[in-house]
């Protein structure tokens, strides 16, 4: 029988000497893991990003509904639905090799720094983390492959408008 | 061949900015007030960025699409609702056509393009009175 299964080859080849890069001119496969690539990396921040913002407006929704006009409420819970979207969308972009564990980047000094604040969160706070997300799109999408950077600027122009329709 | 490519998107921006200026000139004439001054202000907006695109367009080496002497509107302009709903239309076409420059090589037009679109999607957006999930690009099917 001179049949062999992919998983016995790597073993084979070790008897026998050989380095697989011999017989392969694909990638090693006793290499490891090859590294994720740079669009795979950019749609991981992008989406924690988002993650990020959706957590900020759902703080800004539930943190003092009794105050809060009715309009406001309703139209923070139309951005939060867009963002949503947004997330969606990029989530189903997303195909990342079974059994990687790279974690997203954070965007630093982008939108990420203005998520987290403890405490109730106010209409200047969105504000602000929905003009450094339309800015750190803007810089992400310049190096994204060309379908990617398209997405990439029309979520940052919806951020863009959100940002005027919470008084911007 | 990549200029090429280049051109091709700044015509195709250039042409939606056309298409807006003879848009805007019929809306206008049926706004009064702030919504007319507004369409005054746009409409002078996207005259400059014609400019500055055929600019762009002649630096590259080619030349500039002419304007069209009239444009078929999407639906019939009459009152001061159906021009809103037409500057709305029209920014919605210059925030599509602009996408075709975020596609580019070049990172200085990739800007451009992604920084107009935010221009004309906030523009948009005050006309329509409502924002969008996805400006520019088609929503996905529920």
């Amino acid at each position: 029988m001179l049949l062999a299964s992919a998983a016995a080859l790597p073993l084979l080849l070790g008897t026998a000497g050989c380095r697989s890069s011999d017989v392969f001119t694909g990638p090693d496969p006793l290499a490891g893991r090859p590294p994720l690539g740079h669009d795979v990396l950019t749609l991981q921040a992008v989406i924690a990003a988002e993650h990020g913002m959706i957590d900020l407006y759902r703080a800004a929704i539930s943190g003092d509904p009794g105050h809060q006009r009715a309009a406001r409420a309703r139209m923070l819970r139309a951005l939060l639905a867009q963002h949503e979207q947004h997330l969606v969308r990029l989530k189903a972009r997303l195909i990342v090799p079974p059994g990687t564990s790279a974690s997203p980047s954070p965007s630093p000094g982008g939108s990420g720094s203005a998520f987290f604040s403890p405490g109730p969160v106010s209409v200047a706070q969105l504000r602000a983390a929905e003009r450094a997300s339309a800015a750190d799109l803007v810089r992400r999408l310049v190096t994204a492959p060309p379908a990617l950077a398209q997405l990439l600027a029309s979520i940052a122009a919806s951020d863009a408008t959100h940002v005027t329709a919470l008084g911007g | 061949m990549a200029n090429t490519g280049v051109v091709a998107a700044l015509q195709a921006a250039l042409a939606a900015e056309n298409a807006a200026i003879f848009g805007y000139g019929v809306a206008g004439a049926h706004l009064t007030g702030s919504s007319q001054a507004a369409a005054e202000r746009d409409w002078t907006g996207h005259n400059q960025a014609r400019d500055t695109l055929a600019a762009m367009i002649s630096a590259r080496g080619a030349v500039p699409a002419a304007a069209q002497a009239s444009y078929q509107l999407p639906f019939r302009v009459h009152d001061a609702s159906s021009a809103t709903r037409l500057a709305a239309y029209l920014e919605d076409g210059v925030t599509r056509a602009y996408l075709g420059l975020v596609a580019v090589s070049d990172q200085r037009l990739r800007r451009f393009g992604a920084m107009a679109m935010q221009d004309a999607a906030q523009r948009a957006a005050s006309w329509r009175g409502s924002t969008l999930a996805f400006p520019g690009l088609t929503p996905l099917a529920p």
